[in-house]
């Protein structure tokens, strides 16, 4: 159970390579590495490989996909991908300024667990330039890591049943923009009116993986 | 074209939806109970994959503008149809003018309105699926008001059945909803699975079209720790740390953080989005050979009704 690649059934319409643990830019590089070979084997009734931190999902219509022999691939394909180097992660992408109001209902009382000063807390929160590892949850969600550690907290326990649009969040190692209204488990920090996803826009995701994001503290 | 004379509280468009978008991090959207919304367009001379209404919580009222087969399916209910009362699974032919009234669901949650020609809303990203949180598909990305003005497209020559199915009526509300174990089971201390899926809930207050939240009748199981957010997929039953699980349905989140504990087989969706909150959701673990023989008997009555039979 503990090596890597392994290739395990999300219910009975999607498989997951697993490529590793955590959070970081140099799996997230491998991890969108297989997304791509992935998506260039076609496999017949595959409708989506969506990659996240450490593994892809390969969404699949169980009644058009053989999903023996897609496991079989998919196994195959992710051992070649562990046989090979990292890919380089520290390449350029696109780099996106977001204007943020550090005066999220959170920031108090993530203040107040981290032993920080809110504005401490804000400060060091836009002083990193974060990568769009990939994006997921909901249309335009991009997830941007790594946080600076000082800043991880768990989730909420429950999540709350609406988080606004433009709401800039952190959770773990991670940190986001929520880009539409949703329930959302993660602390909220601050707010930009940047909009991330506009279905009229052509692409209508604002992000898009391997970009580079920094926040800019506004008043 | 249809109006809607009167909306139900919730009322939206779907089609089986958009499943080619989720890289874009799109969910499928999509009929929370895709059986009932492929047998109803079936019956009214649809492909089974055209657009219908998703009727929730109460009743209202819509008026045909042009003759029109119509199937009900879901959702039953109490209502007429042009002042003459609606029988259970009966296709019924609108006359131009002709008022569906839909008084109450009487059990389910999800009323689906097949109408021939399907409705034909522009639409977005290859679906005419309605996306709330989004803001796009179906009629303006938003629940039906009254006074909305729907198109329908040009009908087939005429509805394919009289009557549907007596599985299409059948009550499941006490089905035990079958369970495959998820990619993060093995976080669950030996044995707590047992416990877990055997466990009684109820469905809470906190339901939408992108999930579900349970209450835990017994089982108060808490998981230490928290994870990177990791793949999901419809059907996925997380369970976060509050210990109050989360089936994720069609407008759910491509990935999540929470622990994904296991994962109702697809074929049982529909069944499980039928619930109301309050009442009981008990699980059964099968293994997939299971949960794709149901797939495939419940394909096998679609493809029937399109023969006609």
């Amino acid at each position: 159970m503990t090596g890597y690649p392994r290739v395990v059934p999300l219910g009975d319409s999607a498989l997951l390579a697993i490529l590793g643990e955590g959070v970081g830019v140099a799996l997230s590089a491998r991890v969108g590495r297989l997304a791509g070979a992935l998506r260039d084997l076609a496999a017949p009734g595959v409708h989506g490989v969506v990659p996240a931190y450490a593994a892809v999902a390969i969404h699949f219509d169980p009644l058009a996909a053989d999903s023996e022999a897609l496991g079989r691939q998919v196994a195959h394909l992710a051992a070649a991908e562990m046989a090979k180097p990292a890919p380089d992660a520290t390449a350029g992408g696109k780099l996106h300024v977001l204007p943020v109001r550090y005066d999220g209902p959170d920031l108090a009382m993530v203040a107040d667990r981290l032993r920080l000063a809110p504005d401490e807390v804000a400060r060091r929160h836009a002083q990193l330039t974060y990568r769009v590892l990939f994006l997921g949850f909901v249309p335009g969600f991009g997830y941007l890591g790594p946080l600076d550690s000082a800043l991880a907290l768990p989730r909420r326990p429950e999540p709350r049943r609406r988080v606004p649009a433009g709401s800039v969040a952190i959770a773990g190692e991670q940190t986001a923009v929520y880009p539409v209204e949703t329930p959302g488990g993660w602390h909220l920090i601050g707010h930009t009116e940047t909009v991330l996803f506009d279905s009229s826009r052509e692409p209508p995701n604002l992000l898009a993986a391997g970009d580079r994001v920094r926040f800019e503290p506004v008043s | 074209m249809i109006t809607v004379l009167r909306a139900p509280p919730f009322a939206t468009v779907q089609d089986p939806g958009r499943p080619g978008h989720l890289e874009a991090a799109v969910p499928r959207a999509g009929a929370l109970d895709p059986l009932a919304l492929a047998a109803a367009n079936l019956a009214v001379g649809n492909p089974r994959g055209a657009a219908a209404l998703e009727w929730a919580l109460g009743g209202g009222e819509v008026r045909f503008e042009r003759g029109a087969s119509v199937a009900l399916t879901g959702a039953q209910v109490t209502g007429t149809l042009g002042g003459r009362a609606l029988e259970p699974l009966r296709v019924v032919r609108a006359r131009p003018g002709d008022s569906l009234v839909v008084e109450r669901l009487d059990r389910g949650a999800w009323l689906y309105i097949a109408i021939s020609g399907g409705i034909d809303v522009p639409p977005v990203l290859g679906s005419r699926s309605t996306y709330l949180p989004g803001g796009f598909g179906g009629l303006s990305g938003r629940v039906l008001r009254s006074g909305d003005r729907l198109p329908l497209g040009t009908e087939a020559t005429q509805a394919r059945l009289e009557i549907l199915p007596a599985e299409l009526g059948a009550d499941t509300s006490s089905n035990p909803i079958r369970l495959l174990p998820g990619p993060d089971r093995d976080l669950i201390p030996p044995g707590a699975w047992d416990d877990l899926v055997r466990a009684e809930y109820r469905v809470s207050r906190v339901v939408s079209r992108m999930g579900y939240r349970l209450e835990a009748g017994s089982s108060g199981l808490v998981l230490a720790g928290d994870r990177p957010s990791a793949p999901a997929c419809i059907g996925t039953l997380q369970l976060p740390a509050g210990g109050k699980p989360i089936v994720l349905l069609g407008d759910g989140p491509t990935v999540g953080g929470y622990a994904r504990i296991g994962a109702v087989v697809t074929a049982d969706l529909g069944y499980f989005a039928q619930r109301r909150p309050g009442d009981s959701v008990r699980f059964r673990p099968v293994e997939l050979t299971e949960a794709r023989q149901a797939l495939r008997e419940q394909q096998a009555l679609l493809d029937r009704l399109e023969r006609g039979a």
